[in-house]
Formats: C-alpha cells, sequence, structure tokens
C-alpha cells in the first residue's frame, strides 16, 4: 500500500497542472495515468489560446503554472488576436508541435522529486467517513492519499461516433474509465452528457500546397510566458482553403448517416464549436465556410482540418475532403469523429474545486463540462493548488471576478452549471478592461509567491518588472514632453489623445522609459493602457467595489431556504441545489429572480440587526437552520389602532 | 422582513366618504377568513362579486348584521398579490370599514403593514419594481389625472418601453461582442457610422420617454402659480374665485393683502399650489414694504403669474412697469372688474404675446375661461395612453444615467476607440435599464424602495 499526499487521476492538461503545482508546494503527489505516451496529449486542435484562452494561459504562467512556457517552447506558429483593438482584448494564439509539446510536459514533470508516476486504470474512490481516504486501481493496488483528484476528461463513458459506428473509448484509440464512472456515480452526483467533435486529419504530402491561400503568422511572435523572452522554434505557415456547394450537398445528402442528426447522439455539442454539419443545416444561406489546413506539428504528417468537424462515415468524409479545391488527392489519416461522454454538473463544486458532498475530493478539466485544453489547465492549477493548500490546513485559494479569467470560469461554473460544453470568453468577464495579458503578473504573481508556487527566478524577474512599471507611470505624469502640433503638455496627459502612441513619444525621443528589451512590447501596454484609458479603468474599479459588497455579503453555511418566506419553490430549489456561498453567487444563478434576491439581501445586509432581531424564527434560520417552529397566524398580534389607508 | 405566508386584511380604498369602500384580504386564510365573516353562507365564485350579508360574530356570540357587502374572490396565483385574495365592498363609511376589518383580524388575518399587498405581489413574481412604485404614486395621487397616469404605468406601459429600448441595446452589444471574441470567423459587425447611429438612436428613444417624465413631474407634484398685480385690482376675489371658497379677505381697501396666502386647487387633474400676493406698489409703511418683498419672490419661484389688471382704471406707469418686470416670467393676463366701464384708451398689451383673459371676479364671469387658460398654460398637452409619462423621480434619474453612457459610448465610436471600451459604456447603460424594470436588483435600489414603502418597521 502506497501513501501519498494528493493523487492524480489523469495527466492530461489539468493534471499536469495540478500534480506540478502541488508537488513544487511541497506535497508528495501520485499521478495517475495510462502509461508515458498518454500524458499532456492534444487530442484535437494543434494549438493553445485564442481569445479569452490566451489571457488564461498567462494567468496560469503568472501564477506559475506550466502552460505558457510549454506552448513557448513548442509552438511553431504565434498570431496575438486582436492586435488592431485595444490591449485589454489582444489575445496570444499558437500552432503546437503536439508530440513536442507533451514530451516538453512529460520532461519538466519528471524533473519534479516530489511526483511518483502510476500507470494503470483508476477504479474506484475509498471513501470513509464523508471524506476521500485513497484510490483503488483496476490491478487491485491501493493508493492511500489525503485527498484526490479527479481529471477524466472526456473518458467517464466515452462513445465515439462515426457515421453509425459506435464504440466505447475515452479518446480515439483509448479504451474508456467506466469503472470510475460506476464509482463516481455511487456518489450521487449530479450528471449530465455532453458531446464534442473533432475534424478529419490529412496526410501532408497528398495536399497540393501551392494551390491553397497561405495563413501567417506574426512576424514577431508574441511569447505565453512571462519567462520566455524569445520563441525560438522555426515558425510555419498554415493554409486556408473553402467549402463550397458540392460540399454542403454532400452534407445534406448523408444527414441521415450523420449521429449528429439521425438521433444516435443525445450528447449536448458546443454551439460555439459547430459541426460541419451544424454549420450546413443551420446557416442554409452561408455559401461557404473557412477551413484551415494546421500542421500538427513540424515533422509529422498529420496536418488538422480546422473547421470541419464531423461524424459522417469515412466514405462521406473522404468524398467530402476531395471536393475541396487543391485536397482532391487528399489521402485520410483519420476520419473526424464525435464523442459523448458523461460530466460532473459543476454546481456540485465549491469554488475552490472541491466537492460539495466529499470531502477532499476535487474535480477539474473536461469532466466538470468545460472544453478546451486551456480551461482544462486553469482548473487542474487551482484544484492542485486548494488541495495542497487544504490538507496542509492553510486557506484556499479562491480569486475574484476583476482579478482573473480564471475566476470568472470557476464561478461561472460553480454556479450556473452546464448545458453545452463550457468556453471561456472575454464576454463572460464584466470587467474585461481589468482582465488584460500585460497585467496578468501583476494581478497574479504575489498570489503565487505567497503560495510557494513562483520559482524565486520569476519571483524577481517579476519585481523588477513592477518597480520599471511604477517608475515610468512617475516618469509619464512628471515629464512635459512637445506635440507635432507645437503644444506642450504632460506626457500623461498627452497620451489621453486617441491618435497618440507611446511608442511614437518614444521614437521621437520626447520620452525616455525604463525597458527590458524582451519584455518592451507589454512592459509599454502596461503603461500606457493604464494612462489612456485611466478614465474607463477608474470606472471599472468603482463598479467592482459596489458589487464587492454584495459579492461579500456572505451566505451561512447550513442556511435553509425552505424556510424563508416569499421564495418560490423552484427558486429554493436551485439554491438548495448550488448553495452559494455569498449574495454575490446567488444573484448570478440562472433562474433567479430580482425578487428572490431581494429577500435574500434583506434578510443578510439589513435583517441580521432589526427585523431579525425581533422575529424568532427568522433569526433562528440566519444563525443555523434548526427545525421551524409551529407557525401561529395569530402570534402576530395588531400593534396598533387601524389606520384607513389606501397604502396598504 | 415580515412574514408572507400568513393571511393579512387591509382597508383597500383611500381614506374618507367614498361612496364605495374596499377590504382586502390575502393569504392561504383569505378565503375561509371571508367565509367566517359571511357566516358560511355565500358559496364564492372566482371573480364573480356575490351579494352577500356581512355578520359579524361578537364576543357574546350574538350575530349582529353589520353591512350588505360585494365579496369577489381572485384565487391565487392569478391574483394582485399572487396569493388568494378575497376583496368585499361595503358602503365606504370608515366605520363599517374598520369594523370589518377588526373582524376578520379576529379570524385570523393579521393587519396589513403599509405596502405589504404590493410587496407580496412583487415578491411573488405579480408585478415588476417599475410596477410596484407606481402603486404608490397610485395611492399618494390627489387627483384624477394623476390617478390615470400612475394607472398606465401599473399596466406596464412604461416597463414595456423600458425593455423594448434595453432589447435593441443587447442586439447591438451582442453584435460588438461577437466580433471581439471572435476576431476570426470573418464576422465584420464592426462598420462606425451605423454603430453610431444605432447608439443615438436608443439615446433618443430615452430622450423621448424623459420629455414625457418631465410632464409627469409636474403632474405629481404639481405647480405653483403667483397672482400678481397692483393694489385693489381684485386679486383676492380671483384667488377666492378659483379656490372656490372665501379664503383671503376682500375690502376695498387697497393693500388689504399683506402676507402670502397659498391654497391648492385642482386644474384640469393638475394640482396647482395659488399664492395670492400683496399688490405692489412703493410705500412707506413697514409690513407692505414687506408684503411687496414677499409677493416678488414668488414671483420669480412661480411656474405661472397670472397679472391682475383693473381695466375700470387707466393703466398707470406702475402697471406699465409691471408687465415690463415680468417679461420673462410665464405669465397670464387678466383683465379685471369687466363689469365696469372700461378705462383704458387704447389696449395696452397689442405688444404682449401671453395670453388674456377678462374676467369679472365678483360676478365669476370668466373664471371658467381663466381655468382653462391655466390648464392649457400648465398641462401643454393631454397625456396619452401610448407614451408612458414616468412620474418617478428615481426613474427619471436612472434614464438620465443611461442616457449619459449611452452619449459617452456614442462619443467614445467617433474617436474611433476600440470596442470593448464602447461595451464598458454601453454595458453600463444596460445594467441601468434593469435596475428600473428590476432585472439587475442591488440592495440601494431595494432600501429605496422599501423605504418608500416602511417595510420591517
Ligand atoms: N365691480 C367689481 N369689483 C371688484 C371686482 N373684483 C374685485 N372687486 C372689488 O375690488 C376691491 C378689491 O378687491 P380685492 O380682491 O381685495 O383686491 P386685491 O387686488 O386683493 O387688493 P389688495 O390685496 O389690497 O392688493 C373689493 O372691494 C372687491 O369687491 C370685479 O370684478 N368687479
Ligand atoms: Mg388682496
Amino acid at each position: 500500500m502506497s501513501h501519498y499526499d494528493l493523487v492524480i487521476i489523469g495527466a492530461g492538461h489539468a493534471g499536469c497542472e495540478a500534480a506540478r503545482a502541488a508537488a513544487r508546494m511541497g506535497r508528495r503527489v501520485g499521478l495517475c495515468t495510462l502509461s508515458r505516451e498518454t500524458v499532456a496529449t492534444m487530442p484535437c486542435n494543434p494549438a493553445i489560446g485564442g481569445t479569452a484562452k490566451g489571457h488564461l494561459v498567462r494567468e496560469i504562467d503568472a501564477l506559475g503554472g506550466l502552460m505558457g512556457e510549454a506552448i513557448d517552447a513548442t509552438g511553431i506558429q504565434f498570431k496575438l488576436l486582436n492586435r488592431s483593438r485595444g490591449p485589454a482584448v489582444w489575445s496570444p494564439r499558437a500552432q503546437a508541435d503536439k508530440q513536442r509539446y507533451s514530451r516538453w510536459i512529460l520532461a519538466s514533470l519528471e524533473r519534479e522529486p516530489r511526483i511518483e508516476w502510476i500507470f494503470g486504470v483508476a477504479a474506484e474512490i475509498v471513501v470513509r467517513d464523508n471524506a476521500v481516504r485513497g484510490l483503488r486501481m483496476a490491478d487491485g493496488r491501493l493508493l492511500n492519499c489525503q485527498a484526490l483528484v479527479v481529471t477524466a476528461g472526456t473518458f467517464l463513458n466515452g462513445l465515439i461516433h462515426i457515421g453509425r459506428e459506435q464504440r466505447p473509448a475515452g479518446r480515439y484509440g483509448e479504451p474508456p474509465s467506466t469503472a470510475l464512472a460506476e464509482s463516481l456515480k455511487r456518489l450521487e452526483f449530479r450528471w449530465g452528457r455532453l458531446k464534442t467533435g473533432t475534424p478529419p486529419r490529412l496526410h501532408r504530402d497528398t495536399i497540393e500546397w501551392d494551390r491553397l491561400e497561405v495563413a501567417r503568422g506574426d512576424d514577431q511572435p508574441t511569447p505565453f510566458s512571462f519567462m520566455t523572452d524569445r520563441i525560438r522554434n522555426p515558425q510555419i505557415n498554415c493554409h486556408l482553403v473553402h467549402t463550397n456547394e458540392k460540399v454542403h450537398a454532400l452534407v445534406r445528402t448523408h444527414l441521415d448517416d450523420s449521429p449528429l442528426f439521425n438521433g444516435q447522439i443525445k450528447g449536448i455539442g458546443p454551439r460555439y464549436c459547430p459541426s460541419l454539419e451544424d454549420k450546413v443545416v443551420r446557416f442554409p444561406g452561408r455559401e461557404r465556410h473557412q477551413v484551415f489546413l494546421e500542421p500538427e506539428g513540424i515533422d509529422v504528417e498529420q496536418i488538422y482540418v480546422n473547421g470541419m468537424s464531423m461524424c459522417l462515415p469515412r466514405e462521406v468524409q473522404r468524398a467530402i475532403i476531395r471536393n475541396l479545391p487543391g485536397l482532391e488527392a487528399a489521402t485520410l489519416l483519420r476520419p473526424g469523429y464525435a464523442v459523448e461522454y458523461d460530466f460532473i454538473q459543476p454546481t456540485e463544486l465549491r469554488p475552490t474545486l472541491e466537492t460539495k458532498r466529499l470531502k477532499n475530493l476535487y474535480l477539474a478539466g473536461q469532466v466538470n463540462g468545460t472544453s478546451g485544453y486551456e480551461e482544462a489547465a486553469g482548473q487542474g492549477l487551482i484544484a492542485g493548488i486548494n488541495a495542497a493548500r487544504t490538507i496542509a490546513g492553510d486557506e484556499p485559494l479562491v480569486l475574484r471576478r476583476d482579478e482573473a479569467y480564471l475566476a470568472v470560469m470557476i464561478d461561472d461554473l460553480t454556479t450556473q452549471g452546464c448545458l453545452e460544453p463550457y468556453r471561456l470568453f472575454t464576454s463572460r468577464a464584466e470587467h474585461r478592461l481589468l482582465l488584460r495579458i500585460d497585467n496578468a503578473d501583476l494581478r497574479l504573481t504575489s498570489h503565487g509567491w505567497n503560495i510557494g508556487l513562483v520559482t524565486k527566478e520569476r519571483w524577481e524577474r517579476f519585481v523588477d518588472r513592477r518597480r520599471r512599471f511604477e517608475q515610468n507611470l512617475k516618469t509619464l505624469r512628471k515629464t512635459t514632453v512637445t506635440l507635432p502640433d507645437g503644444c506642450r503638455v504632460r506626457a500623461s496627459e498627452a497620451i489621453r489623445r486617441p491618435q497618440l502612441r507611446l511608442k511614437s513619444l518614444i521614437d521621437s525621443g520626447e520620452i525616455e522609459l525604463k525597458s527590458e528589451e524582451k519584455t518592451k512590447i507589454l512592459d509599454l501596454a502596461t503603461v500606457e493602457t493604464e494612462l489612456k484609458y485611466e478614465g474607463y479603468l477608474k470606472r471599472q474599479m468603482a463598479a467592482v467595489e459596489r458589487e464587492q459588497q454584495q459579492a461579500e455579503c456572505k451566505i451561512p453555511q447550513g442556511f435553509i431556504y425552505a424556510q424563508i418566506p416569499g421564495l418560490s419553490a423552484e427558486v429554493v430549489e436551485r439554491l438548495t441545489q448550488t448553495l452559494p456561498t455569498t449574495l454575490g453567487q446567488a444573484r448570478r444563478i440562472p433562474g433567479m429572480t430580482p425578487a428572490a434576491i431581494a429577500i435574500l439581501g434583506s434578510l443578510l445586509l439589513r435583517g441580521s440587526k432589526r427585523t431579525l432581531g425581533k422575529d424568532k424564527q427568522n433569526r433562528d434560520i440566519m444563525h443555523a437552520g434548526h427545525e421551524r417552529k409551529g407557525h401561529d397566524p395569530k402570534a402576530r398580534a395588531p400593534r396598533r389602532s387601524i389606520r384607513a389607508s389606501a397604502q396598504r | 422582513m415580515f412574514n408572507t405566508d400568513d393571511t393579512i386584511v387591509a382597508i383597500a380604498t383611500p381614506p374618507g366618504r367614498g361612496g364605495i369602500g374596499v377590504v382586502r384580504l390575502s393569504g392561504p386564510n383569505a378565503q375561509s377568513i371571508a367565509g367566517a365573516l359571511l357566516g358560511n353562507r355565500a358559496q364564492l365564485k372566482p371573480r364573480t362579486a356575490t351579494l352577500a350579508t356581512l355578520e359579524e360574530i361578537a364576543s357574546d356570540n350574538d350575530t349582529e348584521r353589520i353591512d350588505q357587502v360585494l365579496v369577489t374572490s381572485f384565487p391565487g396565483p392569478a391574483s394582485y398579490t399572487g396569493d388568494d385574495v378575497v376583496e368585499l365592498s361595503a358602503h365606504g363609511s370608515p366605520v363599517v370599514l374598520e369594523a370589518i376589518v377588526k373582524a376578520a383580524m379576529r379570524s385570523g388575518a393579521r393587519l396589513a403593514e403599509p405596502g405589504e399587498f404590493t410587496l407580496r405581489g412583487f415578491l411573488n413574481g405579480r408585478i415588476d419594481l417599475v410596477q410596484a412604485e407606481a402603486v404608490a404614486d397610485l395611492v399618494d395621487s390627489v387627483t384624477p389625472l394623476q390617478a390615470r397616469l400612475a394607472y398606465d404605468q401599473l399596466e406596464g406601459t412604461l416597463s414595456t418601453e423600458i425593455r423594448a429600448i434595453d432589447t435593441t441595446l443587447f442586439d447591438l452589444i451582442a453584435g460588438l461582442e461577437a466580433s471581439l471574441d471572435f476576431p476570426e470567423e470573418g464576422y465584420h459587425f464592426i462598420d462606425r457610422r451605423k454603430t453610431v447611429t444605432a447608439i443615438v438612436d436608443i439615446s433618443a428613444r430615452i430622450s423621448g420617454l424623459l420629455a414625457g417624465g418631465r410632464r409627469g413631474r409636474v403632474i405629481r407634484e404639481g405647480r405653483q402659480v403667483a397672482i400678481i398685480g397692483s393694489p385693489n385690482t381684485g386679486k383676492s376675489s380671483i384667488f377666492n374665485g378659483l379656490v372656490g371658497a372665501g379664503r383671503a379677505i376682500v375690502t376695498d381697501v387697497a393693500g388689504t393683502t399683506r402676507d402670502l396666502v397659498t391654497e391648492t386647487i385642482d386644474v384640469c387633474g393638475v394640482p396647482v399650489r395659488l399664492v395670492d400676493t400683496a399688490g405692489i406698489r412703493d410705500t412707506d409703511n413697514a409690513v407692505e414694504v414687506e408684503g411687496v418683498l414677499r409677493a416678488r419672490s414668488v414671483m420669480a419661484v412661480a411656474d405661472l403669474s397670472l397679472l391682475v389688471f383693473d381695466q375700470s382704471r387707466p393703466f398707470d406707469n406702475s402697471d406699465l412697469q409691471l408687465l415690463e418686470e415680468t417679461s420673462s416670467y410665464r405669465r397670464l393676463i387678466v383683465a379685471n372688474k369687466g363689469d365696469l366701464p372700461l378705462a383704458w384708451s387704447s389696449d395696452p398689451f397689442t405688444a404682449v404675446s401671453s395670453r388674456i383673459v377678462k374676467a369679472t371676479a365678483t360676478t365669476e364671469a370668466g373664471l371658467e375661461a381663466l381655468r382653462e387658460a391655466l390648464t392649457a398654460e400648465l398641462v401643454a398637452e393631454e397625456p396619452r395612453r401610448d407614451s408612458p409619462a414616468i412620474t418617478n423621480t428615481r426613474h427619471l434619474d436612472l434614464l438620465e444615467r443611461a442616457r449619459g453612457e449611452l452619449d459617452r459610448a456614442a462619443q467614445a465610436v467617433s474617436t474611433e476607440i476600440s470596442e470593448e471600451f464602447v461595451l464598458a459604456d454601453l454595458q453600463r447603460a444596460r445594467a441601468i435599464l434593469e435596475e428600473i424594470t428590476g432585472q439587475r436588483t442591488t440592495e440601494d435600489l431595494l432600501q429605496h424602495i422599501f423605504s418608500r414603502f416602511c417595510i420591517g418597521k
């Protein structure tokens, strides 16, 4: 029998972050996966980042996580999305060399002395006294642990569909986890079933590349990690083709063979990432859809056909591909497919990602209904951090929505649950202007340092950078510059002019700022944003403060909603299912009525002192939720004589 | 916060001696309590008025008949409060109504707190916040027109319009958000000019509501009208005529009125505070000097001045001076004492654009025309049902703030700033609009509303 502080099931993007974080924080970690070959794989698109996801990777990095450095080391095409817009929505994205990415992560985990690999199939969660005690493997091994992090991805009762053909599988060519699913189901969590899909892979050498439109990355790649000075890998191009009427007709003809449309698939797929079948059926007016051909690595032959996820029969997929110009002779290495899998409703989780039902059990990644490597990694990091802290008796790390996209995601998940696979968007963040890639370190690195996750090297770099930032702000507020029109104003004011960029002031020698050559762009972006958009940022900060009051209004544990007068049965049910810990969370639960929040709010905010003070029954609700006492309507005798008033 | 699951009772019609008074019961026992009052003889058909004899079960078990009543039962949830409601209409003497309430209380009902019926309606999702506030206006309203406006609001015309505006705004926001979150999908939502037009359009719709709102405020808060003129021209007589009572002292001595005399009258539905003042002239009398001073200060703040001239007396310099002094004010000219021979050699008002009314205060001739002129001046147009007027200061304030955010957004778009900043403004505008219809309620808002309904005191 082996003893661990922490056992983690699954070494995908969530599991790897969780393992490394806990190990770096001094815990002994057992990382359970099928084999070395299944670590940090990318079963779908060979890319990291994108809008909001890129922000997430920056935040993971700022806290001391893995993903940012991994993609910087293995990325083969970098692009900063939304570059024409403001810095708040700049989002880095990169194509990854899949194999190198996995190998890079594997190597860095192998360098961690506190991580021990456990190869095999996880089978049963061992529970005693409502807390997790260990994990039993399919081969009978028993692993004792103080906390368990489950990152089972799409493996729980995974079912792959290609045309009418179905086979149980976690990922292409890997068996599903049915025993683990059974074990989790016995714990009585609320479940759902989701679906996701992936497109076909083509053979590189069977494509006529020179007939395709080239899609380039940035000439100067922007790294994800605050620790990366420069991207060293050679950069590749992607290519663009468009679907056509012939392709659409083929899809329509064979719709009956698509499990998505013949009733074979019950799980709900992501609306933001429609399959080719969906695109054709739901947008009949669109003559063409774009399709990106993305290499899965520098020296690999698989080409990923981005934008064409489908689960039609293999033969139909081949015909469709061959109707695209330049792909007439393309070889299909692997067909696209859809996978259905079970997930646990994340409303079962606390903001720490620990389950509400079972102590010391943490869930992270796709098992919580999310999609995307970045979402998984972010949850893995937070689950790993909190599991590591909780078993040591430390306060968990719970970030605020105005502090990080990580918090926006976890708060969305735990208060609203999932109806479709959850993907992060910048529009989910109500304080988007504050959550930028350039200031992720200013927002989070101190947290990472305080919990012992950030290395000394990163911390020193950060302290330097923060000092530079503060000095530059001062300089800009002090220095007077001459503008092209001859005006002499303070630099901080000059920057507020819409057309004026900080860079032009520096280039013309009007002002000199401190900057590291390597981090120049972001160094400047942070000061420029802070000054140029000061008004906007201040207004957003003011809103944060207002919401803070509501958000910080705590709902005592064990609050019995059924006893609160005036709440509808439906609202009571939602509140009881979700068990929000603050009024702010309660407000975001779908289906909550303003009236219900009004009642809760007055109970919590005003009630404690005045109203509840004289009503014993409500006071009881407030302070523990005892059994409700019999209610006598006459108990409240009229206190004053009748006033004939129409205001009643 | 009090219980919302017991049965409450209160008189639901305004105080005073109306023709009919209504007692309302709401809560799970409303039916059975009403049944007890009616001696369980009347079968209550939902939503149908039933004539019944109300009997009070006295303590000594004597059954004493107190009134003939019309009883209507409104089973929940389709009732005003969402609970079971029973309404008893009786002859409106306060004594009778209070007796009914007391009897209901003996049968287990609790006396409702002010606003509690409305609160239950709100809590049960029967009415939204706008409507809840409208109820308060309705019951506060003094005059029929006010009641009508409040009623319009209660019906949700305002909520509907604000929701429509909110929906348009949401569409716009959705487009802009999509272009930010999907930069590579080939969406091009952003045509700066179209975006500006759309924002300005929404802002204009809010302006429309606000314009109606100012009229609403007039009606809600009433207007002040000063009666001004030289001594002895008949100001106090006109005042008494409009008030319909001998409120102010009238003598043939010039300089009778010294202090301000105030009375509220109803002019076509608008409550008007009418102020009689001292006749304006140069004088050494200390009391009269003070009176003239007060007259002038009232004139300065009044919404409208009634300038009263005596047409049986030659138009002199002091009259002329008064005309000039008031040229920038809103005013109405009254040529009084029409029963006496005209002493003006020429029309003194040829250069004046103000409305002129001929009157004889002593016989009340021309007073009706004067009322009509007042109405025309004070209520520019009759409120129509399809243009919701906002009678609530909080709504005016919120709409103005929402418009401010929209204007900021429109300006931001034209400076070529990137969408995320424009969106920051637009999202705030939307949050503000939702505060009106109660979609996004904050503690501040509730405190405001609940303090108005004296909840929990
Ligand atoms: N014949 C006639 N007499 C009028 C008329 N209106 C007022 N009077 C008389 O004029 C005198 C003065 O009337 P008041 O109403 O006191 O005049 P006033 O403008 O208030 O006077 P001060 O308060 O002294 O400034 C009284 O004797 C009234 O009866 C009218 O229309 N016709
Ligand atoms: Mg007088």
